[in-house]
């Protein structure tokens, strides 16, 4: 119906324009709710959500009830939701919105769910508007009229997708739904009657949840790698806090204190309230993402295993600074100065191994470098300088305001561009040393007359 | 465990003379424990703690009773804004003097501004300063604060060779802040240097670190450049003023009193006229070691063009 003419009969009709992008983060977020139900939570758009309870129905007291949950909670949230349960994903879809029944148990017979079903007009079985309108034309309205027909004639003319979808409707062939978001390989989870809102008592639901899913994790002998704590908030808000650790890890005080980290940090932000606790969470939930095999270790009762101690210091920092802001330095195979080193996140470097001896050491030291700074700017400055002819080495030079008269000096080295790679000019560098004693690593970028006939002249770095 | 009561009870009818007996002679034993807690201030667990290094140059060693010690906070600042990676590479030769003797990460907090305004540390600069790359794990911080919570988390560590924090200015470091890192530090017998970065003057501190530095950049030896009027650069070379010992010969601190308890060792000068005097030092990376600028020989320096290996020529 065109807009006109359904303000003619209704003349005050509130409008708006559809924001598409907000209603699929608005569902995005009711999809990462509805994992309090089940972690196998599906986003079915444009407007609907699949939920595999497959086995936590009982968890809720039964399906009906689980159903009733899920409607009451939604609607205190502001959502008006239809919901329905069945033994097939499609099954449920056609449910909630064409049928008179919400619920189809598990198990039925054959018949029993052919006659439940069959009831349902055909739009249920998700076809396009052509085939729709195809089917009517032919005098078919309601799944039943599809069910006893034969199916060669109607598959020619409609399509195969039909009875594919008629199949998957009455359970006959198996549809699996795309979990939006991957089903943790472990969890464990705390639910409260009432909504917990002090950080002290979450931090200690943390630690307890890290206990259980400790010891699931030494069942299975493995550690986890990324964590995810999912803070359920009675307004239906979803807090996660995430923490990855370099090494597998199994140790509740040591994953607890991975999260004490993040509020803290967290508290910087906002000091009062710094899970954005509103009203309270009345769930908590633990999840260990991604998992690699751990096996355990023979206590050393000398020495607590050093690797380990760093391990967890990395996971600390990294936890409550960001994990970008842990580094170490990676060479890089090249000669152009700013790109021979780059700082890379601990977590997602490997050290080098050397490639005859296996060691991860003296990678550096080991080459002969000429002269080079101890600190490098992040940007090479410009400064002026004064040579006394034009491709020679600097007399004196300006640098921040200040003027440094040289008193010793090595160079140049000549380093050539990588044309391959990107443009630049050729660069003169020298270590320099002013009358104070103070040692820089300058250069004067382009050759004179060949490259360009005013040399210009940079601060890259600075000696010890 | 329903028995433990039983055997108790012979005991306890004997009246209360008995009773008091033993509650005095426990009492007396945690009289002696107290006492014994009370004498050792600083009772840091075993060896490593009270372990000094030796930075190799004689005068520095003296004044400092045998060297820096492990497992205590030292300070380090610039002399002036422009001494600033002179001080970087001061402190970045006494990392390399912690880790020379033991392959474990070196750890270096630095806060962003810092980072801004002296550079990053760059690998093979360092490499050629004596610290190996690998070993080092940079942290960066947004602020100082969080620069100072992050090197007390690294000095609870038993890791690290050595926990370097870098801030700029002095403006959260207090006493109590100072505190906590040197408990860090003695707790676990890790070492931390803390470098101010930027015009943070050493007087003008008050801590309860073990030593403060002050560091100025010095000339390096002149070493004669073939058919050049200007000579070549040599070896890094500092001058160094020793602000505050808290363990030298007597002990000395331009803010806090004397510490009298430790006897003067050794006697070189005086250390009430020498500690207020700039040391000229050099740093040898090769043998990780400091060098007196007067112990030089100047043969040596003359000749030792070789302050870094030859280059090698890559096709």
């Amino acid at each position: 119906m065109a807009l006109a003419d359904a303000r003619a009969i209704l003349p005050d009709l509130a409008c708006c324009a559809a924001d598409e992008a907000a209603e699929a983060a608005t569902l995005a977020a009711i999809i990462d709710w509805c994992r309090r139900f089940t972690p196998l939570a599906a986003l079915d758009p444009p407007d609907g959500a699949m939920l595999d309870v497959t086995g936590a129905a009982h968890l809720f007291g039964g399906e009906d009830k689980l159903l009733d949950e899920i409607e009451t909670r939604l609607a205190a949230q502001g959502f008006a939701a239809c919901v329905a349960l069945a033994p097939t994903p499609e099954a449920a879809w056609a449910l909630a919105r064409f049928g008179q029944e919400r619920l189809i148990p598990e198990g039925l017979r054959d018949e029993d769910l052919r006659r439940r079903l069959g009831a349902l007009p055909l739009a249920a079985l998700r076809l396009d508007d052509t085939a729709l309108a195809g089917l009517a034309q032919a005098g078919l309205r309601r799944i039943d009229d599809l069910i006893l027909r034969p199916r060669a004639p109607l598959a020619a003319r409609f399509g195969k997708p039909l009875f594919v979808r008629l199949d998957a409707l009455l359970g006959r062939v198996k549809t699996p739904i795309t979990p939006h978001f991957e089903a943790p390989a472990y969890l464990a989870e705390r639910r409260f009657a009432e909504p917990v809102i002090q950080r002290e008592t979450i931090e200690a639901t943390i630690l307890a949840l890290a206990q259980d899913l400790a010891s699931l994790l030494a069942r299975q002998g493995e550690g986890a790698r990324q964590l995810d704590v999912s803070l359920f908030g009675v307004d239906g808000s979803v807090r996660h806090l995430r923490a990855g650790t370099s090494r597998p890890l199994r140790d509740a005080i040591v994953i607890a204190r991975l999260f004490r980290e993040k509020i803290e940090a967290a508290a910087n932000v906002d000091e009062r309230d710094p899970l954005e606790a509103g009203f309270g969470f009345d769930l908590v939930r633990l999840a260990a993402e991604s998992v690699e095999r751990q096996d355990e270790d023979q206590a050393n009762w000398l020495a607590p295993a050093a690797e380990e101690d760093l391990a967890d210091l990395i996971d600390r920092l990294g936890a409550r600074l960001g994990v970008r802001r842990v580094m170490r330095l990676e060479r890089a195979d090249t000669h152009w100065p700013e790109f021979a080193v780059t700082a890379r996140p601990f977590s997602l470097s490997r050290p080098e191994r050397h490639p005859h001896t296996g060691h991860d050491a003296q990678i550096f030291a080991e080459d002969a470098l000429p002269p080079r700074p101890i600190r490098l700017l992040q940007k090479p400055e410009p400064i002026e300088a004064i040579a006394s002819v034009p491709d020679g080495p600097p007399i004196r030079f300006r640098w921040r305001r200040v003027l440094h008269d040289i008193a010793a000096i090595e160079g140049p080295e000549r380093i050539a561009p990588e044309w391959w790679k990107h443009r630049a000019l050729t660069r003169d560098y020298f270590r320099a040393e002013d009358s104070e004693g103070r040692r820089f690593w300058l250069y004067r970028e382009g050759l004179y007359e060949t490259e360009t006939a005013r040399p210009r002249w940079f601060m890259h770095g600075l000696f010890a | 465990m329903a028995g433990e009561p039983l055997r108790l009870r012979p005991t306890l009818p004997r009246g209360n003379s008995a009773q008091n007996k033993g509650m005095a002679e426990r009492l007396s034993l945690l009289r002696r424990d107290i006492a014994g807690i009370a004498a050792a201030p600083h009772a840091a667990p075993a060896g490593a703690a009270r372990a000094r290094v030796p930075l190799g140059a004689a005068r520095l060693d003296s004044m400092l009773a045998g060297g820096l010690a492990a497992g205590a906070l030292h300070e380090i600042t610039a002399a002036a804004p422009g001494d600033a990676p002179a001080a970087a590479g001061f402190v970045l030769a006494l990392a390399a003097l912690f880790a020379a003797s033991r392959k474990s990460p070196l750890i270096w907090i630095g806060e962003d501004f810092a980072g801004l305004e002296q550079g990053a540390l760059y690998g093979p600069g360092l490499a050629l300063h004596g610290i190996d790359p690998a070993h080092l794990v940079l942290v960066r911080t947004a602020n100082a604060k969080d620069a100072l919570w992050a090197m007390e988390e690294a000095l609870k560590c038993r890791t690290p060779a050595v926990v370097i924090g870098e801030i700029y200015s002095a403006k959260l470091y207090d006493l109590t802040a100072s505190r906590r890192l040197v408990l860090a530090a003695q707790k676990q017998g890790t070492t931390g240097l803390l470098f101010f970065a930027g015009p943070v003057r050493a007087a003008a501190l008050s801590s309860s670190a073990e030593t403060r530095f002050e560091i100025r950049a010095r000339p390096s030896p002149p070493q004669a450049s073939a058919g050049n009027r200007i000579p070549l650069p040599g070896l890094a070379a500092f001058d160094v003023r020793i602000a505050k010992a808290r363990a030298g010969p007597a002990g000395f601190s331009r803010n806090l009193e004397r510490d009298s308890r430790e006897k003067p060792v050794s006697t070189f000068s005086h250390p009430a006229l020498d500690h207020d005097k700039f040391h000229s030092v050099f740093w040898s990376h090769r043998e990780v070691l400091f060098r007196d600028a007067l112990s030089l020989p100047l043969a040596t320096v003359a000749g030792d063009g070789q302050d870094h290996p030859p280059y090698r020529r890559s096709a």
